[in-house]
């Protein structure tokens, strides 16, 4: 079964297509890699598929749905309910100080009773001397301005990060973005709290909810950095950390999520044999814990070593795909990488 | 073991707090130091509304004083006589509470996406906007006059006076005490940890599944609800809702101010930046200027020579001063001091 399928994905940043028409699929709980010279699109495919960019053409698909918020019943409810509060709330301030004396201020005697039931009537019949100018005018382009306006922010971010991160698919980045001035754990714990339950005024009163969630995300939290070995280091700042560390750290906090998919980009940048070799343990453990992992990696030894399949891409397009043994023997990808040997270059 | 000494030390400033106005029993003399310190009380609220858009999250807010102002008005309409609501102290300040946390989401919504400089612009702009909307809204807000007098709130069956300042002074530490309580919870929830997370770096902290787009917004409506918390306060205080003119941008960068003087994001900083800087108006510049006047050294009528002239020079000095030697403030959170500084060797891990 696949977990991931994209389908004829192509991003375009105006002239520039980063990637163009492509397609890949992604077992369930493989190590999947991707693999091209730079510049070839690997990140902006990352990008895509985490919501980061949006895709100019070409489907996603995460679990058997697209990974971008779906039009709910709540959707267009959330919308005609801005929109109705924009109309009312024009309706209003156009308004307002000719109603309040009409509701108010007429009614009023100092420090009398005040009555209250009138208000109702007053107010229809303020509008009602002038519907169209009063009400109907404000009410309609309050409306159409709110929906617009909370329409078009929902379709510009219905490719959200956030969207694909609730759906189970974590990423690294290449260049490490840490929180560096929250501590190890704390960075932890942020890639846990999208999946607790409290709300705002638990966590402000303290309410029962929060100490046990508190407690299990903290359990939980220690034991994914024990799992990538970084448990002695809970209260340090992420800055502190050392180069290795902190790539560790950034597969820590991915996991955190729950993901079913991680995204690795360049986890081995920067790392000697050694390191590497940890990496490639760790990568493993990973996809043992029920994670599919796509990959995308320079360091030919981690990526030959770990994949189940290699995609290669080459200025934004798939030019190969296959196990290790196939990718390594590819005529094109060979090219991509080392350029046409001596003769073809010399007959052109 | 730290934990807990830390825990005391806070609860020590709590005490001593309690303690200011017996002072006034045991030292004769006409010192009312917890009466001067009232407005603090109030700033500081004002402050950690303002702490909780600017100093978490990261959404620079010139337009606080608008909160303010905001909570004031409500607190005055729903309260005076010369309406109709007359409602007592709790249910006046709990709808002005919820006023404005719409206010907030108002402005929050529309300006969403918007970041940095561009949101500055546009909550100084929404600061100018609500003072000249209450100068002109003569009916309700009676214009230029602000709304008044106002009856002095009673709680629990005991009428407050504005001759004794004993009373007001406990309910306002009380609701001082009480933000920071809450305050100090979110920002050690996941509430706390999404905003300061946003601050750092937005695209990998969505990309861990936070909403950043909901988090704003909860940092408005709370800001916002603080703010105007304190600004119906000023106005229980003041008897008055105060003229539109009191609420001005003069108010929101004194807000700003004491943010950045006392250390962005940190809770305890806002506080010392409260106690220095409307401390400094309120107590220094007025001794200062009681003193000079009393020893006939200037000329009342002279305005170069009184110091309250000075204050906000005074203040861009200090805020010049401020960003040169300690960008992070007084008493900074050990985060933005580590933003700030990053190019200091950092102590080895304990091991």
């Amino acid at each position: 079964m696949n977990i991931l399928e994209i389908s004829d994905l192509t991003v375009r940043f105006g002239g520039l297509t980063a990637v163009n028409a492509v397609s890949l699929d992604v077992p369930a709980e493989e190590i999947v890699s991707v693999i091209g010279p730079n510049g070839a699109g690997k990140t902006t495919l990352f990008n895509a598929v985490t919501g980061v960019h949006e895709p100019t053409a070409g489907r996603i698909h995460f679990d058997g749905r697209e990974t971008r918020r779906p039009f709910r019943a709540t959707t267009a409810l959330a919308l005609a309910l801005v929109g109705f509060v924009a109309a009312l709330s024009l309706v209003l301030i156009a308004n307002i100080e000719p109603l309040w004396d009409a509701v108010i201020t007429t009614n009023y005697v100092y420090q009398q009773a005040f009555p209250w039931q009138k208000t109702p009537g007053a107010a229809v019949s303020y509008f009602a001397e002038e519907p169209g100018r009063r009400f109907l005018i404000p009410f309609l382009i309050g409306g159409i301005t709110g929906l617009a306006g909370a329409y078009a922010i929902w379709a510009r971010t219905r490719y959200a990060p956030e969207v694909a991160a609730r759906a189970g698919i974590a990423r690294t980045f290449q260049n490490i973005r840490l929180f560096n001035q929250m501590t190890v754990l704390d960075n932890v714990l942020l890639g846990m709290d999208s999946r607790l339950h409290m709300r705002f005024w638990h966590a402000a009163l303290r309410l029962p909810l929060y100490w046990r969630e508190r407690q299990e995300a903290e359990q939980r939290a220690m034991e994914i950095l024990r799992f990538v070995r970084l448990d002695q280091e809970t209260h340090q700042l992420a800055e502190n950390l050392s180069y290795g560390h902190q790539r560790r750290l950034e597969i820590a906090r991915a996991l955190a999520i729950q993901p079913r998919l991680l995204l690795l980009d360049e986890p081995a940048a920067g790392m000697n044999p050694a390191e590497a070799q940890e990496l490639m343990k760790l990568i493993h453990d990973i996809r043992q814990r029920g994670v599919t992992v796509l990959l995308i990696e320079h360091h030919m030894l981690v990526v030959m070593g770990i994949s189940d399949r290699i995609a290669v891409l080459d200025h934004g397009e798939k030019i190969a795909e296959g196990t290790p043994a196939e990718v390594r023997n590819n005529a094109r990808v060979i090219e991509a990488y080392l350029g046409k040997d001596h003769e073809d270059a010399a007959a052109t | 073991m730290a934990a807990r000494r830390k825990i005391l030390f806070h609860w020590s400033f709590l005490i001593v707090a309690a303690l200011i106005p017996l002072i006034e029993l045991v030292v004769p003399g006409n010192h009312h130091i917890g009466d001067l310190l009232r407005p603090i009380f109030i700033m500081a609220m004002l402050g950690l509304g303002l702490n909780i858009l600017t100093g978490f999250t990261g959404l620079l807010n010139l337009g606080v004083a608008a909160f303010m102002a905001v909570g004031a008005y409500s607190y005055a309409i729903l309260t005076c006589d010369i309406y109709p609501f007359r409602l007592g102290f709790w249910s006046a300040t709990l709808i002005t509470v919820l006023v404005g946390l719409t206010v907030g989401l108002f402005l929050g919504l529309p300006t969403i996406r918007l970041r940095g400089d561009y949101l500055a612009i546009v909550t100084l702009g929404f600061g100018e906007i609500v003072e000249d909307v209450l100068k002109n809204l003569d009916s309700i807000t009676k214009g230029t006059q602000g709304i008044n007098p106002l009856p002095s709130p009673s709680l629990f069956g005991y009428q407050f006076r504005p001759e004794t300042y004993q009373p007001w002074y406990y309910l306002f530490l009380g609701f001082l005490a009480l933000l920071v309580l809450v305050n100090r919870n979110l920002q050690r929830s996941r509430v706390g940890r999404a905003w300061i997370s946003i601050r750092e770096d937005e695209l990998a902290s969505s990309c861990m599944g936070i909403n950043p787009m909901k988090m704003k917004l909860l940092a408005f409506a709370l800001g916002a609800a603080q703010c105007s918390l304190a600004g119906a306060l000023w106005a229980s205080y003041l008897g008055s809702s105060g003229e539109p003119g009191n609420y001005d941008f003069q108010v929101s960068i004194i807000a700003l101010c004491m943010v950045i003087v006392g250390g962005m994001g940190n809770i305890g900083g806002v506080l010392l930046g409260a106690l220095v800087i409307t401390g400094f108006n309120s107590i220094v510049l007025e001794t200062l200027t009681n003193f000079l006047k009393a020893h006939q050294i200037i000329n009342s009528s002279n305005v170069f020579t009184a110091p309250g002239n000075w204050k906000y020079m005074l203040y861009g000095l200090a805020l010049v001063l401020m960003m040169r030697f300690r960008p992070e403030g007084l008493l900074p959170s050990k985060q933005l001091k580590a933003e700030l500084h990053p190019q200091e060797p950092h102590p080895p891990p304990p091991s």
